[in-house]
């Protein structure tokens, strides 16, 4: 599959543009709509979060709203991706059962769309950044390196969940929520160090849990990843990845019939 | 070189929707434990479309495909397109293959013409530069200057269909599938993709053509498959195979021919493609017999009648292209309130050799159809009883004598 999906990279480049040309049509502010959610996520985080709860980011020289935002950048593109992704190929009825094209074409298309976006809010981001700050640390030069696991991870999940969901049209049902827990569980709008030591390990396993932390430790902080926080999100990432190819593979030559 | 082989290919389907499937979401090897573990649950509601179907289809051939609903036609066009794949069996193609499934082929609703074309191109494995270059022979084609940038959600169906099948004739494809698609649009656009097909076939192209019009596939194609219940019935020269085939529709009756006797009497409304009509008088049954010498047909017409007085039978025909041809129209007959039968007796038959599908009607005196049937069954003429039926002229047999320079009748 990996490698009929590779002879069609062209055609991943024409599910692209269809995509962004259809995302934006018929809309009257167009292209803010890819910075909008990020910073209205942003502000509410702030405010409810920070000002009405009291959050603190555990480091005084860090304001709220930047620990917040190097979390929700990374974020927003694994849930945006997610969310559209799994539906993708149930979606595409009309061309699964009339055309013949390697299936997964449709989901990562879709991730390709999220990159697009990622790349317009890590723009917005390092404005940001420049803006509030002092300087930007060369650590950052380590985001393309996580970038590319969690990349590896989305291509994975979504790969899988629009498998299954061709099956179960349950999965596309459950996705909201399950983004929802996950935003909670994950330590986005909260500093990983107010999470308490016996839930600790829990949280350590939750592979978006290492990605974000990593992004703020390059990104703020300017250390290096620790390699025992992102471990998880490597792993995680693998065998999201193999075992989504896998499954998509095995059976999308099924989703002409059953879709 | 075969374009196209199946090596005994069969497809096998669930039936019916509903809760999520199981059985189909299993990866291997599961599937194959669960096969194995409770075979009994894994082939319930299951059929095959296909059944063990073995073809090859040399390279620049076209072939029609004919079947009643449900043989199998279309299946047998998703499996060679790689649209779907076989349940067991070998398929190979060979070539660059363009399948116009139904005219959307997968057009997007939301993206323009041009942008659609893009699309299907990429998706054929031609590139943006070598597709700008054809779009402009798929607008030429299709007529469509002016819609080609608009989102064909906002174009009318016959556009549609229009720039579906320029779509396709930009594709240069080695190996054509097409499913029934020249019945739909006008008929002058039809006439053009015909023409197109035509030129196409004659251009080396191989050709899969599955259609209901019988007069169309006998034009396009030279070797016919007949496929019944996933089956291939008959495979051979077009002539011979609609033949047969034209003989089988002629020996079946329509579960609803059969049954209409016994069904309530109620003098309904029927509204379909086959039978329609405002009610009031009602065919009850039709019996239509054997060609006599070549020359008389009787058909029998069972009514029964509630609410008209007087009425006026027709028995017609419709030729294997779908058009009427003509009818024998009976004086008014008096049938108020009575069940009876009248009988149709055609004397001289003047049709030519060729495959038809008798048309029953019952009209009151004021010209209203109380009930049109178009029979589920064909009534195969054959003149000289050999099986070769005429190219061309139609099917109308005007009744001539022939007559050489010296006077004499030829054949008197």
């Amino acid at each position: 599959m990996i490698a009929q999906t590779w002879r069609s990279r062209p055609l991943v480049l024409s599910f692209v543009r269809r995509q962004y040309q259809l995302r934006y049509r018929q809309s009257l502010a167009g292209f803010f709509w890819a910075i909008v959610p990020p910073i209205a996520s942003l502000l509410v985080a702030t405010l409810v979060f920070h000002e009405v709860i009291g959050v603190q980011t555990g480091d005084p020289n860090v304001p709220y709203p930047l620990f917040v935002l190097a979390g929700l950048v990374p974020w927003s593109f694994f849930t945006s991706s997610v969310t559209a992704g799994v539906g993708s190929v149930a979606s595409s009825q009309t061309m699964v059962t009339r055309l013949a094209f390697p299936r997964a074409i449709i989901p990562l298309s879709v991730v390709g769309t999220g990159l697009i976006d990622l790349g317009i809010t890590v723009l917005v981001f390092i404005g940001f950044l420049i803006v509030t700050t002092t300087g930007v640390p060369i650590t950052v030069l380590w985001t393309p390196v996580l970038l590319a696991i969690e990349i590896v991870f989305v291509t994975g999940v979504v790969l899988f969940g629009s498998a299954l969901n061709v099956f179960a049209r349950d999965i596309r049902l459950a996705i909201p929520l399950i983004m929802q827990l996950w935003l909670f569980l994950t330590p986005v709008m909260y500093p990983l160090s107010s999470v308490p030591d016996n839930l600790l390990p829990f949280f350590l396993a939750n592979p978006m849990t290492g990605l974000i932390e990593s992004f703020r430790e390059v990104i703020i902080a300017g250390n290096a990843p620790d390699i025992t926080v992102l471990m998880p999100a490597i792993i995680g990432a693998v065998l999201a990845f193999a075992l989504g190819t896998w499954y998509f593979g095995v059976t999308e030559s099924r989703f002409a019939d059953v879709i | 070189m075969d374009a196209i082989t199946l090596e005994s290919v069969t497809k096998t389907y669930r039936v019916g929707v509903g809760r999520a499937r199981v059985r189909e979401m299993l990866p291997p090897p599961f599937d194959r434990v669960v096969r194995w573990a409770a075979p009994g649950w894994w082939a319930r509601d299951t059929f095959n479309a296909l059944d063990a179907v073995s073809l090859s289809i040399p390279d620049g051939s076209s072939i029609g495909i004919v079947g009643h609903n449900g043989a199998g036609k279309t299946t047998m066009l998703k499996v060679i397109a790689g649209v779907t794949s076989s349940t067991s069996g070998h398929v190979k193609v060979h070539g660059r293959v363009a399948a116009l499934i139904d005219v959307v082929v997968g057009l997007h609703p939301d993206l323009t013409g041009r942008e659609n074309i893009y699309l299907l191109g990429a998706m054929h494995g031609l590139g943006r530069k070598s597709m700008r270059e054809r779009i402009d022979r798929v607008v030429e084609f299709a007529e469509i200057d002016d819609l080609i940038d608009t989102p064909l959600k906002r174009c009318s169906a016959g556009m549609i269909t229009r720039i579906g099948f320029g779509a396709i004739t930009a594709l240069d494809a080695d190996v054509l599938l097409v499913d029934e698609v020249l019945s739909v649009g006008d008929a002058a656009f039809q006439r053009k993709c015909a023409t197109w097909l035509e030129d196409y076939r004659d251009g080396g192209g191989t050709l899969l053509f599955v259609s209901h019009n019988l007069g169309l596939v006998r034009s396009m194609t030279n070797r016919a498959i007949w496929l019944d219940h996933g089956k291939v019935v008959s495979d051979g020269d077009t002539n011979s195979v609609l033949m047969e085939y034209g003989r089988a529709m002629e020996r079946r009756q329509a579960p609803e021919e059969v049954h209409a006797k016994g069904q309530v009497r109620k003098l309904m409304r029927a509204r379909g493609m086959n039978r329609w009509g405002m009610g009031g008088a009602r065919v009850e049954e039709v019996h239509v017999g054997e060609i006599l010498d070549g020359l008389a047909l009787d058909v029998r017409i069972a009514f029964e009648a509630s609410e008209v007085d007087r009425a006026v039978f027709c028995v017609g025909f419709i030729d294997e292209s779908g058009t009427e041809i003509g009818a024998a129209a009976s004086p008014e007959v008096d049938v108020r309130n009575t069940t009876g039968e009248v009988t149709c007796r055609i004397r001289p038959l003047p049709l030519r050799s060729g495959i038809y599908f008798p048309v029953v009607a019952i009209l009151s005196d004021d010209g209203m159809v109380r009930d049109r049937w178009q029979l589920d069954r064909a009534l195969v003429v054959d003149r000289n009883g050999d099986g070769v039926l005429p190219d061309g002229f139609g099917p109308i047999d005007l009744p001539a004598a022939w007559i050489t320079e010296g006077g004499a009748e030829v054949g008197a």
